[in-house]
């Protein structure tokens, strides 16, 4: 019916904004999982500062089960996917029972890796079924408003991640181009100037990745 | 049942893949037990029950009949009374039950209609003859089960659908559609949950994405200047001519019943009141699906209708009548007794199964309390087979029609039949561990 309340907006804001931190933490945790095999112990504890997520981890073992599986850990992979899956199970009628069920596909294989003897290869399904959520999303969401805004909080959340693991300039530069062409194609109130601000900061040539996390946090209006 | 026109080998297997999918869609129902809240899935069989076209063209008539006498009779006791005037109705089962409204009185709704979505309950008898068990006019779920279950279904076994000419009852979010337009006052049509930890939530939003309806909770909604809006997250209000509230009329309106509600629109009720939203189903309507006032509902066919009624009560006896008392107490290991305020299969109890002191216990009681029960006799259900251990077994099962009051009435051409998974018992609802089935109603 074309209308949408300010939580549901909310929610689908922050639905891209976890569904994200779910997919990149998840490679990040995989390219991490494969630095400790021949690398020194502590490689995790590089992982949580670039993150900016408190290490309290006791060794690597225990990084490794419970960074992504632990539900009691705030900033675990699946406390973040739960927290994507919370807010879509209440935008039934906005996503289509079809895209929300990739969300539930991720939460199931998410809880099979968990308990998994190969929890790396069990992790790539939940991948698998992120971007398949994404893709579906783009495609049978009828609203545009509403399909803009999951990917105006899954930009938002990837420039804030790229910014704190000093991603390479081009990948931060193509972040900002992309949510820079798509905050203006959302019903959202947003501050102009700052995206203007970011939109020249990604083509300076030493990008400051500190001002543009900072600038992309107070885009919207709260 | 299946056996009839279809091998269960054709159906069996698919009851895995279809409760794989059903798990995928999300598919639950929530259960609170020792005060917290678990969702569980709601366990699927893929052998179907089949209704012929002739058998369910008379349950047709049947269940258009009662609940059109049950609509005329909330529109009579929040109007004229004539029921009670004329002694067909005693005043005892309306006025001193929770589920009359006082606040009702003199109200007409959109249309005249009260009961906008009723639900029926119906057993077969392994005679054939069907029995309505109970009518559920406040907030009946469940039509979102099979009609996912019949979409994913067709998915993994096309060929029987093929084979068998089944009307499709995926059309009930089109039902629902057309009956809250009939309805509507002007403005959009919404559904309102009470949240995502509600039984039922799953109902809630399958329905709004299937009707097109938006899903809201209370505090999305605004009374203002006599008219109901919604506010988007720009500040625009959009009117609301029609709402399916899935929520009890208590927790309705703050302002004009229980006033701790934070689920509810303050003041909905009496815009509701002027005409100018519709409320589905109305409020008040628990003066109708009472289990005492049940024993009446034949009775009311004949006063309103000047009809026969077409299906039948399962037999049944008030203990507040002296004479069904001492039937009762003389026949009671041959009855089940029904506590009028309980639901949801809880209240129920066989006087067979008690030991005899608890039986003398339920005697004095019913003796103390006897506007409390109801005592019906034991109908031996038709089994449906289920599929166990790859086998077929035969378990109790009940059917819920669904019948919708719009322009016309209408009969939904399935509905839910639940089961019970335990080969002792009678009670088949999801609270208690039951499953369900898809109903195939057969076209010609």
């Amino acid at each position: 019916m074309g209308i949408i309340s300010v939580e549901n907006t909310d929610r689908l804001y922050w639905l891209g904004r976890y569904t994200e931190r779910t997919y990149t933490t998840i490679l990040l945790f995989s390219e991490s999982f494969d630095g400790l095999i021949d690398g020194p112990e502590d490689y995790y504890t590089d992982f949580c500062r670039r993150l900016d997520i408190p290490d309290i981890y006791p060794n690597a073992e225990d990084f490794t089960k419970h960074y992504p599986y632990d539900r009691t850990n705030p900033d675990s992979i699946v406390s973040n996917l739960m927290r994507a899956y919370d807010n879509a199970i209440v935008l039934r009628e906005e996503l289509g029972s079809e895209t929300l069920s990739y969300l539930q596909l991720a939460v199931y294989a998410m809880n099979k890796a968990a308990v998994s003897d190969a929890p790396l290869i069990e992790l790539q399904k939940v991948e698998d079924n992120l971007l398949a959520f994404w893709g579906i999303a783009d495609d049978t969401i009828e609203s545009e408003n509403v399909r803009n805004i999951i990917k105006v909080g899954k930009r938002i959340e990837r420039i804030d991640l790229y910014g704190r693991i000093q991603m390479p300039e081009k990948c931060m530069r193509r972040e900002i181009h992309r949510l820079t062409g798509r905050i203006p194609r959302t019903n959202l109130a947003y501050n102009k100037n700052l995206l203007s601000d970011l939109a020249k900061m990604a083509e300076l040539p030493s990008p400051d990745y500190y001002r543009i996390v900072e600038k992309t946090d107070h885009l919207l209006a709260q | 049942m299946g056996g009839n026109i279809m091998t269960n080998n054709e159906v069996c297997y698919h009851s895995d893949t279809v409760n794989e999918l059903l798990a995928r869609y999300g598919v639950r129902f929530g259960i609170y037990k020792n005060g917290a809240f678990k969702e569980q899935l709601f366990p699927y069989d893929a052998i179907p029950r089949v209704i012929g076209a002739d058998e369910f063209e008379f349950l047709e008539k049947g269940l258009i009949q009662r609940v059109t006498a049950l609509n005329e009779f909330i529109k009579d006791i929040y109007g004229a009374k004539a029921i009670v005037r004329d002694s067909v109705v005693p005043e005892e089962f309306i006025f001193a039950f929770s589920g009359f409204l006082a606040q009702c009185d003199g109200i007409v709704p959109p249309k005249g209609i009260h009961a906008h979505i009723a639900g029926i309950d119906l057993v077969q008898a392994k005679d054939g003859t069907w029995y309505i068990l109970e009518d559920n006019l406040r907030v009946p779920s469940g039509a979102s089960y099979p009609m996912i279950a019949r979409e994913l279904s067709r998915r993994s076994n096309p060929g029987m659908y093929k084979k068998y000419r089944i009307e499709d009852n995926r059309d009930y979010a089109d039902l629902l559609r057309s009956m809250m337009n009939y309805v509507n006052t002007g403005g959009h049509n919404v559904i309102l949950t009470p949240g995502r930890y509600n039984a039922a939530y799953f109902e809630h939003s399958y329905l709004a994405e299937k009707t097109g309806a938006h899903l809201v909770n209370g505090h999305e909604l605004t009374v203002e200047n006599d008219h109901l809006y919604f506010i988007d997250y720009t500040g625009r209000k959009e009117p609301v001519g029609a709402v399916y509230r899935r929520i009890s009329d208590e927790y309705l309106d703050p302002m004009n019943f229980n006033g701790e509600s934070v689920i509810g629109i303050p003041h909905i009720f009496d815009i509701y009141r002027k005409g100018n939203v519709a409320l589905i189903n109305a409020p008040g309507n628990g003066v109708a699906d009472d289990k005492g006032i049940y024993y009446f509902v034949p009775k009311m066919v004949k006063y309103y209708l000047n009809e026969e009624p077409i299906l039948q009560n399962a037999p049944t006896y008030l203990p507040f009548y002296p004479k069904d008392m001492a039937y009762v107490l003389e026949h009671f290991d041959d009855l089940v007794l029904k506590d009028v305020a309980e639901a949801g299969g809880y209240g129920v109890v066989f006087g067979s199964a008690m030991t005899e002191e608890k039986k003398q216990d339920f005697k004095n009681r019913l003796k103390a309390e006897p506007r409390r029960f109801i005592a019906q006799e034991v109908i031996d259900f038709k089994d449906i087979d289920i599929v166990d251990n790859g086998g077929a077994v035969p378990r109790k099962a009940d059917l819920r029609a669904f019948v919708l009051m719009g322009e016309k009435p209408m009969v939904w051409k399935s509905g839910l039949t639940r089961f019970s998974r335990n080969p002792e018992s009678f009670i088949v609802n999801s609270s208690q561990g039951g499953g369900f089935k898809d109903t195939w109603v057969l076209s010609r």
